[in-house]
């Protein structure tokens, strides 16, 4: 009998329907993708072409070295097509009964390495930079008062949407609204919060320790799990044990143990799998400036649980999906984590 | 300078492009491969599964003869045995997975999609769509009906035979709502349907019509997430897609395959999906929710963006998309 499960925090359903013959042998990632760069041309984003790309915003460098220049080990540009722009004021009208506003925030790229690697060839040491980097970035855009929410995210692979160069980066927008999908997660922890006075994701985390059955794997401080309510195959959320609610105060002490566990999930599943294509996505608290406002998200602080999501990209997602927002995945999670440990021995 | 649109029914805000506009060659179609060796729904094959109704021109059931068939799917995402059971596992909640899954064979032709029907033949597979809705309402384990169409390997069809899908369900899937939530604040400040303001909104501006029927108004969305989304409302205000009177069946059947066909048209037999929302069953005729078929051609890839904000990128502002697809020229049928 298939299965209807609800995400605790959101409230979305999911089908969870083996029967149509979810065994994670079927899941394979798609055969692997040209490197995207024909007749010798050059890729930008790798050490010596920086003259490629618009003028850095910020790069960890070398003694000696120079802006726009090799000898940088994380570099930071602006988005060569940005989705938002930084310059200018924002200006909210109306149109009739519609609402809108000029796309005015900030969108630019962390190259995690200058070397022509991967994401997940990156050293732990490679990774740890370019995790500090993108966190300096959300400390400094925390500043203008313009920007609300800062989204990180990865697009690897065609059919996550990614580029036809496969050069490590990531993607950093910071958006003047604040954003549908984390909203919701922030109503529904507050929600539960009023009502058992405890985070939910803490109480998730807890009663997947002690039932073991989706616990993708584990660190001194963070934790992978394969969520109950899991829209997609091999699915995986990775949150801090501890309860925080900004991504950007975490102890930088942490931040190794935490390209650590994200290197091992992402080896894990791409060992049971091969290369797939995903999208990884921080959510994490907006900024918070207005709290002496009275019900401005005072409590996010004590309700709601930063934590990252990889969403792999094996099955396509149909329009019955997109226009209900109730997913069917054909994989049950507790399967998706026995196929990774089984793998992995 | 791009900019953010929101949507009035539930405040998603989206990006429209205006600094770099997608062109129409920016957009490639997957083929489309057609080859009827083996299809279980062409002439010929009713013996693989027994019909739940049909419209026929001759022969007994489950023989050719049939122009619209609606069967049970052969790998159904729910089971229509068994009772609804809800538990919860701690902090989580969940059911059994009860449910109805039907497919409706559009036409008996495996070589024509909806864009390339007759009115008379669009109007038989809308007909389908009611008569299942009405005979499914009665089962008091479901609270939603979703009527909707694959078509396209990337919009997730896995038969190239014509053919959309109904599911009904023990819930009433989140999208829908979150729109039931939005349209009823929106009714609570105004007194009136979000919808019907809409309609007028779009009647008054012109900008973005593609269908102005007796009882039906198509038109791309102004907070289109896709490149290219249409919308088709009924204009009197009506919540529920079952109470849908006889004579406007064939209004909505030339609207939608009009709006279809100026898809296909323009760019080229794209992969597409098409969806009904309709107010929960058991539900009254509501004032504050109006039903709606929403169509969404398979462009761009959705990114990590999408998925983790809620927050879409559209690269071709409606008022454009609208002039496009006006711009070509429709074969009566």
């Amino acid at each position: 009998m298939p299965e209807l499960r609800r995400d605790p925090v959101v409230g979305r359903w999911v089908i969870i329907s083996t029967e149509r013959g979810g065994r994670p042998n079927q899941f394979k990632a798609p055969a692997a993708e040209e490197e995207g760069l024909p007749g010798g041309e050059k890729c930008p984003f790798c050490e010596g072409n920086e003259s490629m790309t618009p003028p850095e915003i910020y790069a960890l460098r070398k003694p000696g070295s120079v802006r726009n220049g090799p000898g940088w080990e994380v570099r930071v540009i602006p988005s060569i097509s940005p989705l938002l722009q930084i310059e200018g004021n924002l200006d909210r009208h109306g149109h009739g009964m519609y609402d809108l506003m000029n796309a005015r925030g900030a969108h630019e790229i962390v190259i995690d390495t200058p070397k022509h690697l991967k994401e997940y060839e990156l050293s732990r040491d490679q990774f740890t930079k370019s995790m500090n980097v993108a966190i300096d970035r959300i400390v400094d855009l925390e500043k203008d008062p313009g920007i609300k929410y800062v989204l990180i995210f990865r697009n690897y692979g065609q059919a996550a949407g990614g580029g036809h160069i496969k050069h490590a980066r990531m993607q950093l927008i910071g958006t003047p609204v604040n954003l549908k999908r984390v909203k919701e997660e922030l109503v529904g922890a507050k929600r539960y919060y009023e009502y058992k006075d405890r985070c939910i994701y803490c109480d998730i985390i807890k009663q997947e320790l002690s039932s073991a059955k989706r616990v993708m794997a584990e660190s001194k401080h963070f934790i992978a799990i394969a969520p109950f309510a899991a829209r997609f195959p091999f699915e995986t959320w990775i949150l801090p044990k501890e309860h925080s609610c900004d991504f950007y105060r975490i102890d930088r002490a942490k931040v190794p143990d935490l390209a650590d566990l994200t290197q091992l999930v992402y080896l894990k599943i791409k060992k049971a799998i091969g290369d797939f294509p995903y999208n990884f996505v921080l959510h994490t608290a907006p900024f918070r400036r207005d709290l002496h406002k009275k019900g401005y998200w005072d409590t996010i602080g004590r309700d709601y649980h930063w934590h990252f999501e990889l969403l792999p990209i094996l099955t396509r997602v149909a329009g019955f999906e997109w226009g209900s927002a109730f997913y069917i995945n054909p994989l049950a999670p507790e399967d998706a984590c026995k196929a990774v440990s089984e793998v992995t021995g | 300078m791009n900019e953010l649109r929101r949507d009035p029914i539930t405040g998603r805000w989206n990006i429209v492009v205006l600094d770099k506009i997608a062109d129409l060659s920016d957009f490639k179609s997957e083929p489309h491969p057609k080859d009827p060796q083996g299809c279980r729904f062409c002439y010929g094959n009713e013996n693989d599964m027994p019909e739940i109704i049909a419209h026929r021109k001759y022969g007994p059931p489950n023989s050719p003869g049939w122009t619209v068939r609606v069967l049970p799917n052969k790998y159904p995402a729910l089971r229509i045995e068994g009772e609804l059971i809800k538990e919860g596992l701690g902090v989580f909640d969940m059911m059994t997975g009860v449910g109805a899954h039907e497919v409706i064979i559009d036409t008996p032709d495996h070589f024509r999609d909806m864009a390339d029907l007759s009115y008379a033949e669009m109007e038989e597979v809308v007909w389908a769509y009611l008569a299942r809705s009405i005979d499914l309402r009665r089962d008091k384990r479901f609270k939603y009906i979703l009527i909707f169409k694959n078509y396209g390997e990337s919009a997730g069809a896995s038969l190239e035979h014509p053919h959309s899908q109904l599911i009904a369900l023990p819930i009433v899937p989140k999208i829908v709502q979150e729109e039931i939530d939005g349209a009823s604040k929106y009714f609570d400040y105004k007194e009136r349907c979000v919808f019907c303001d809409m309609l007028r909104q779009e009647q008054m501006e012109k900008e973005r019509i593609i269908y102005d029927g007796r009882y039906f108004t198509a038109f791309c969305p102004y907070v289109s997430r896709f490149s290219y989304e249409i919308w088709i409302l009924p204009k009197k205000h009506q919540s529920d897609f079952a109470l849908l009177q006889r004579d406007c069946v064939s209004c909505l059947a030339k609207a939608l395959r009009d709006c279809l066909a100026r898809m296909k048209g323009l760019l080229g037999d794209p992969s597409y999906n098409f969806i009904i929302h309709s107010s929960p069953i058991n539900g009254h005729d509501r004032e504050d929710y109006h039903w709606h078929i929403e169509i969404m051609p398979k462009l761009t890839k959705i990114a990590g963006f999408e998925w983790g904000s809620g927050f879409y990128i559209n690269p071709v502002p409606p008022e454009i998309a609208a002039k496009n697809l006006l711009s070509v020229k429709l074969v009566e049928k």
